[in-house]
């Protein structure tokens, strides 16, 4: 039996008062394109942001790969590790933020090319061509050389979603990639995950395009309140949701 | 469709109208008031007690030049070591390690809390406290001999200046969105090189202003190395009327320079102002 | 100076002074007060007591006696660095200056001195310093205050006695005020500090035994009471109130209380410096 590529168990997080995840339990396979979806403050931002660590969690343990994230275990007890070894942990995944996150002073390309040459030390030709490449698939092969300010929203995310391509992850996460977008640029940023998706990447998305979830997830998960309330095939958790609550969201969205 | 209705009655087209201009006229008085309080004022200085051809005669003088020349680099060097200890000590500020955090706090507060000119004194007397100094083993020399004005006013001034500029590079780090950080971060890069690479370029633009600012400030503070026999602008000026008497004429020409420069120094801070906004400043489509 | 000079200097002061007794100008009088500025740092001349912050020295204690003298006089003092007591006397700020102001023909382009104390540039060195005679520090950094005549003096010194006999030139390192140059002095920036000649002995009481004096006087000089040229009236008055203190003793006995008995004059006299 295959390993699942993320496993999380029995994660809890807490911001001073308020308890943003509540015990949860959930298992990412190779290639699952799977959807997160509900209110905000459900905690779906905040998973996300734990596999890659830029939240720390308060309890509990998520695998990548296999390993432990964050923490390794030594005598019955937890050591949390190095700022350099979780960055190389980071390495195995690839985000991309709501709200685009380029980097101002740096070309499109330059975006791009940051992160393989100056992380990963690689060689400066290989990788402008390789960004390049990057830049083609999302549509974008003419605007190398522009500044995001520049650049559409829709334009922007692409670029992003390239960038973080770049480092060729395991695992890409999606933090409400269209919500900061205009209506009529959402669309260029959907078909490039669905390409995505379709060329087997193991996608993560928390968003509220049901229609994307739809089409092309394998697993829609609804959470509520720090804890996944359902999940299973996007047909039968949209279309004929068993869960009160999930009822609930889904008529007040749609 | 239905058609768009009928516009009501009472309101004329008004667009062939052209708009009169303002006469002004309180902006017109005022402007003549002000002209004429400064003609006063000209006319009280020409009529006073001082000796213009002083002022002319020492104007170009070498030492008054060398004074000039050597107020600029005491203001360039101090400046280059007052932003290094500035990015230094913000980002020792800014770590998560409490020690670090509290030598920059430290330094701080012991650099802003006492004047500047009290620290001058303190570096160029440093004799009096380690008359010799040096590393045990490998080289020492007598303090005097090591602590010259010019690195006595080279410490002072920039040792100090690093204290308020790592107050306006924490506030420009600061100033740059989390989210920058974090997208950083996304792609493995450790908190230094994302500092380095991605907050500080854009803290940067924020930076420029305050720091262009307190470089102008450092110009005229130079003027402090006097008392500490730094042979800048002001000392020369001194030196020269404590031969001839002629106090405010000298004054008059030390303050000539210190305007010069500061008046290139200005354009020129807003040239550079720009291109640190580059990439941020074309509109977006 | 010549003794003709000097004969004529005092005769001329005794004609003025005998002819008829001088009137105190009438705005002091109206005041009942006299506005002076003094530079505090150079004891025992005018200085601050570390103990008490009060104003005190030689030059303090010849104005209150000369005050009291001139009517009971009140005094009022502003404190002004070095550089500035010349142009307070010019713009008015004070009536006189007393505040160890050394007699010059340089300063007398607007202004008279009657001199009262004998004075002049002195080497001195810290006790343990190898240099025997003051051609010794020829080649070497001598500091001084800027701010007064003594780094030409200096220059002026070093020409005639290290230059003309081959020596290398002594090397002038400037200071702020005296205080400044003997802290230069102890931390060994300097090899010897050039300081008035009334300054020394209180130098060695406070930190006996620290300094030495080496050579004789740069130059001899007078202390002077620095009075605007066309202030003739004021000037003759007081120069009569301290002809007294001298002749009944008050003046010797202030000049004693701060080890300066040495330095006293014999009669006041205008512009006897022959520098």
């Amino acid at each position: 039996m295959t390993k699942p590529l993320v496993a999380i168990r029995s994660v809890s997080k807490s911001f001073g008062e308020f308890q943003a995840l509540k015990n949860v339990s959930l298992d990412v396979w190779p290639g699952e394109v799977m959807c997160l979806i509900g209110a905000s403050g459900s905690g779906k931002t905040t998973l996300l942001r734990c596999i890659n660590q830029l939240t720390t969690i308060d309890a509990g343990g998520i695998w990548l790969d296999g390993e432990l994230l964050g923490v390794r275990e030594h005598g019955g007890r937890l050591h949390r590790l190095s700022e350099q070894q979780i960055g190389r942990q980071r390495l195995k995944t690839g985000m991309v933020f709501q709200r685009f996150n380029l980097f101002p002073h740096k070309t499109a390309l330059e975006n791009i090319t940051e992160g393989p040459t100056q992380v990963q030390g690689r060689k400066a030709d290989e990788v402008r061509a390789e960004a390049l490449e990057l830049l083609r698939r999302v549509g974008l092969a003419a605007k190398a050389d522009s500044y995001p300010a520049q650049l559409s929203g829709g334009q922007q995310q692409r670029v992003a979603i390239a960038r973080a391509l770049a480092m060729k992850p395991m695992l890409m996460l999606f933090d409400e990639p269209t919500s900061a977008l205009d209506p009529e640029l959402v669309g260029e940023v959907l078909a490039v995950m669905k390409e995505l998706a379709k060329s087997g990447m193991t996608m993560m998305v928390v968003t509220h395009e049901l229609g994307f979830a739809r089409e092309v997830a394998d697993r829609v998960v609804y959470m509520d309140q720090g804890a996944i309330v359902e999940q299973g095939r996007a047909s039968d958790v949209l279309g004929a949701p068993r869960e009160e609550r999930t009822k609930a969201f889904l008529s007040a969205v749609i | 469709m239905k058609p768009a209705p009928a516009l009501a009655e009472g309101f004329p087209d008004l667009s062939g109208m052209r708009i009169a201009r303002e006469p002004h006229w309180f902006r017109w008085l005022s402007a003549a008031l002000i002209v004429l309080v400064l003609a006063a004022i000209a006319r009280a200085f020409a009529n006073g007690q001082i000796e213009w051809s002083y002022v002319g005669r020492f104007l170009t003088v070498k030492v008054i030049l060398e004074g000039t020349v050597n107020t600029m680099v005491m203001a360039v060097l101090a400046m280059m070591l007052g932003i290094f200890l500035g990015i230094v000590v913000a980002i020792m500020r800014l770590s998560p390690n409490p020690v670090l955090k509290s030598v920059a706090a430290g330094y701080t507060w012991l650099f802003r809390g006492t004047p500047l000119i009290l620290q001058l004194l303190l570096w160029f007397n440093l004799a009096l406290v380690f008359p010799t100094i040096g590393i045990p083993g490998l080289w020492s020399a007598r303090a005097v001999d090591v602590m010259t004005p010019f690195l006595a006013a080279l410490l002072g001034l920039g040792i100090n200046q690093g204290a308020y500029t790592s107050e306006v590079m924490r506030a420009g780090m600061l100033s740059v969105d989390v989210g920058q950080y974090e997208a950083a971060q996304a792609i493995g890069m450790g908190r230094l090189r994302a500092l380095r690479r991605i907050v500080l370029p854009q803290a940067m633009r924020v930076v420029i202003p305050p720091l262009g600012n307190e470089f102008i400030g450092m110009v005229k503070a130079t003027s402090l190395a006097s008392v500490i026999q730094y042979p800048e602008l002001l000392h020369n000026a001194e030196n020269i009327y404590y031969a001839n008497s002629r106090v405010i004429e000298l004054l008059i020409v030390a303050g000539l320079w210190y305007l010069l420069v500061v008046s290139i120094l200005t354009p020129l801070q807003m040239l550079l102002e720009r291109r640190f906004a580059r990439g941020t400043l074309r509109p977006a489509r | 100076m010549t003794r003709l000079s000097f004969s004529l200097a005092v005769a001329t002061l005794a004609a003025v002074t005998s002819a008829r007794a001088a009137e105190l100008p009438a705005e002091i009088k109206q005041a009942g007060a006299l506005k002076l500025t003094v530079n505090s740092t150079y004891a025992p001349m005018e200085y601050r007591d570390p103990a008490t912050g009060e104003l005190v020295g030689l030059d303090i204690d010849l104005a209150n006696e000369l005050a009291k003298r001139l009517g009971g006089l009140k005094i009022v003092w502003s404190e002004t660095p070095f550089a500035e007591l010349i142009p307070s006397l010019q713009t008015k700020r004070a009536d006189f200056i007393i505040s160890g102001i050394q007699d010059r023909s340089s300063r007398r382009e607007t202004a008279d001195f009657i001199d009262y104390l004998t004075t002049g540039p002195q080497f001195f060195v810290l006790t343990e310093n190898t240099a025997k005679v003051a051609t010794d520090l020829c080649g070497k950094k001598v500091g001084t205050t800027r701010s007064t005549a003594f780094p030409l003096e200096i220059e002026k010194w070093s020409k005639q006695n290290c230059e003309a006999a081959g020596k290398p030139a002594i090397q002038y390192v400037p200071g702020e005020n005296s205080i400044d140059v003997r802290n230069q002095l102890k931390q060994g920036r300097i090899d010897a500090a050039v300081q008035g000649s009334e300054t020394l002995p209180y130098a060695q009481t406070q930190e006996t035994g620290k300094y030495r004096v080496i050579g004789e006087q740069l130059s001899t000089g007078y202390q002077g009471i620095m009075f605007r040229k066309d202030d003739a009236a004021l000037r003759e008055v007081v120069t009569e109130k301290l002809a007294a203190m001298i002749a009944d003793g008050a003046y010797k006995a202030i000049l004693d209380k701060w080890g300066l008995g040495a330095n006293a004059v014999a009669q006041p006299m205008l512009n006897a410096a022959s520098q």
